[in-house]
């Protein structure tokens, strides 16, 4: 054997079992437990109490420096500011290995939640998944004017582009898709709930992007675009589900009327 | 009988003394009062209870603790195999059913009846995984394929092919729900030893499993006894198609 081979031969056998040993707890599946302190996408409990996405000291602090970020923007400054307002040492911002991603994930785990919370209280329109996704969805980004982050957004954005959180930025993203879909009442269980998921993830981040730059008041230029942009995915969705029928639907066909005409099917 | 239970009927007998005439038994929880003094004594041997119950303010009898993220892992993949599973069989029944009714017409009836359960397990799973916000498998379309393929080949082998997957799935199918049942059983045990309660949701889900493990269970004996173990390459067919399941169902649970 080479060297070279008998090296790497080696480098996995010395490396295998240590993988192994990590896994002593048989948990069912075996897959690692997440890190983040938001709960994952996993089934939900109705008569079972869900745990808040942050622990109360955490939740004061970041809460607190929400309120700095219209003026430092999704920064450490802010954070370090947010923790004193809450009565903490600026040090505390230790808590949050993240620093300012922590911040703009916090908002973003606030804005999905507060998606139920309007839910409740304004209700929804009548009139199908569509409506309603269309309407979840202006709420969503008219929650970025409110809060008052909506001039600071791009800088949020620079970060969760940012190699080392884009993981946690796309899955707080299929995470909202998910909320808005579920909340609008979608039912598709096959290839399309994943479909439906990707589109709007993608229209999402689009209308964020644009909401960036719009200067119109209250940015109903960006409410217009993620209206019109979300007319496009259902006419989409709707093409890539007519395709399966009809395929289905021509196989039964041959298939019948092979067996019509004696073929032993 | 527990003291608590024995003090509640004495004071019972003194509200009412002509019910100590009568030797039928007393149902306990009918009267208000006796029923209140068994959740009061309950209470009393189990502070975790009435902890619950004060924070309740007192109208609901548990406030139960969120389930872990292991429990609702356990629970996410488990109910996306069931789906996919009986996604599967309502194929795999739908595939059979013309190539064996053209040549065994008799079982015409039976296949109705297994498919429709299937029917029945697949949309209560659907609504299952809608509501408790599981995604389905991303294998979807080939398991489709799959299951498609399977049953319209072993059709067309014959009839005891036939019943010979049918004896392999279900028998693969009944063994993963009763694992599933007995992982039900251990939380609602460590519950109980906790003072707290199931829950009705997993009640029903606990309900649930085991009336479709009965009915999976059910058309393994229909399949054998229509001569499942007759079949000729018997050994092979069914480990290749047990082997295939245990597959889908270990790939099922990670995508």
């Amino acid at each position: 054997m080479p060297p070279r081979l008998l090296r790497l031969s080696l480098h996995f056998l010395s490396a295998r079992p240590a993988a192994r040993l990590t896994r002593t707890t048989p948990h069912y599946p075996p897959r690692p437990i997440p890190t983040s302190t938001s709960s994952p996408r996993a089934y939900h409990a109705y008569d079972r109490p869900t745990p808040p996405p942050y622990p109360p000291t955490e939740t004061a602090i970041l809460t607190a420096a929400l309120g700095r970020v219209p003026a430092h923007g999704f920064s450490k400054t802010a954070l370090a500011l947010g923790a004193r307002d809450a009565g903490y040492l600026p040090v505390s911002t230790n808590l949050f290995p993240a620093g300012e991603m922590e911040l703009v994930k916090f908002w973003c785990t606030k804005a999905r939640l507060g998606l139920g919370g309007t839910v409740e209280k304004e209700g929804l329109p009548e009139g199908g998944v569509r409506g309603r996704v269309k309407e979840l969805v202006r709420r969503r980004l008219r929650m970025n004017v409110e809060g008052g982050v909506v001039g600071r957004w791009g800088e949020a954005i620079a970060l969760m582009a940012h190699p080392t959180y884009a993981p946690t930025a796309l899955a707080e993203l299929s995470r909202l898709a998910d909320e808005i879909l579920f909340l609008a009442g979608d039912a598709s269980l096959d290839s399309a709930w994943y479909a439906k998921r990707a589109a709007l993830a993608g229209v999402y981040a689009a209308a964020e992007t644009f909401q960036t730059q719009d200067t119109s008041p209250g940015c109903v230029d960006t409410e217009r675009f993620a209206r019109e942009r979300l007319g496009d995915v259902e006419s989409l969705g709707k093409a890539f589900g007519d395709v399966g029928e009809w395929v289905e639907f021509t196989v039964h066909g041959v298939l019948n009327g092979l067996r019509s005409k004696g073929v032993r099917l | 009988m527990p003291p608590s239970h024995q003090l509640a009927i004495l004071s019972r007998r003194s509200f009412h003394s002509h019910r100590l005439v009568s030797s039928r038994p007393v149902p306990l929880a009918k009267y208000d009062v006796n029923s209140l003094r068994r959740v009061s004594s309950a209470a009393a041997a189990q502070p975790q209870y009435a902890q619950n119950v004060l924070a309740a303010g007192g109208k609901s009898a548990l406030t139960p603790s969120p389930l872990s993220d292991e429990q609702k892992r356990f629970l996410d993949s488990a109910l996306r195999v069931n789906q996919a599973g009986e996604l599967a069989a309502v194929l795999i029944y739908s595939a059979q059913t013309p190539p064996i009714v053209r040549t065994h017409p008799h079982l015409l009836q039976l296949m109705k009846h297994m498919y429709d359960q299937e029917a029945g397990h697949y949309k209560t799973f659907n609504e299952i995984l809608v509501k408790h916000r599981v995604r389905p498998t991303v294998m979807y379309p080939l398991w489709k394929a799959a299951a498609t393929t399977l049953g319209w080949s072993t059709a067309v082998m014959g009839r005891e092919a036939a019943m010979a997957c049918t004896e392999a799935v279900e028998t693969e199918i009944g063994d993963h729900y009763n694992s599933q049942i007995r992982v039900l059983l251990d939380w609602a045990a460590d519950l109980e030893a906790k003072g707290e309660d199931f829950g009705p949701e997993m009640k029903e889900l606990l309900a649930t499993l085991r009336r479709i493990r009965d009915e999976e269970l059910e058309h393994l004996d229909h399949a054998v006894m229509n001569d499942a173990k007759e079949a000729k390459p018997y050994e092979l067919l069914t480990n290749v198609i047990r082997g295939g399941c245990r597959a889908a169902i270990w790939i099922s649970e990670r995508v």
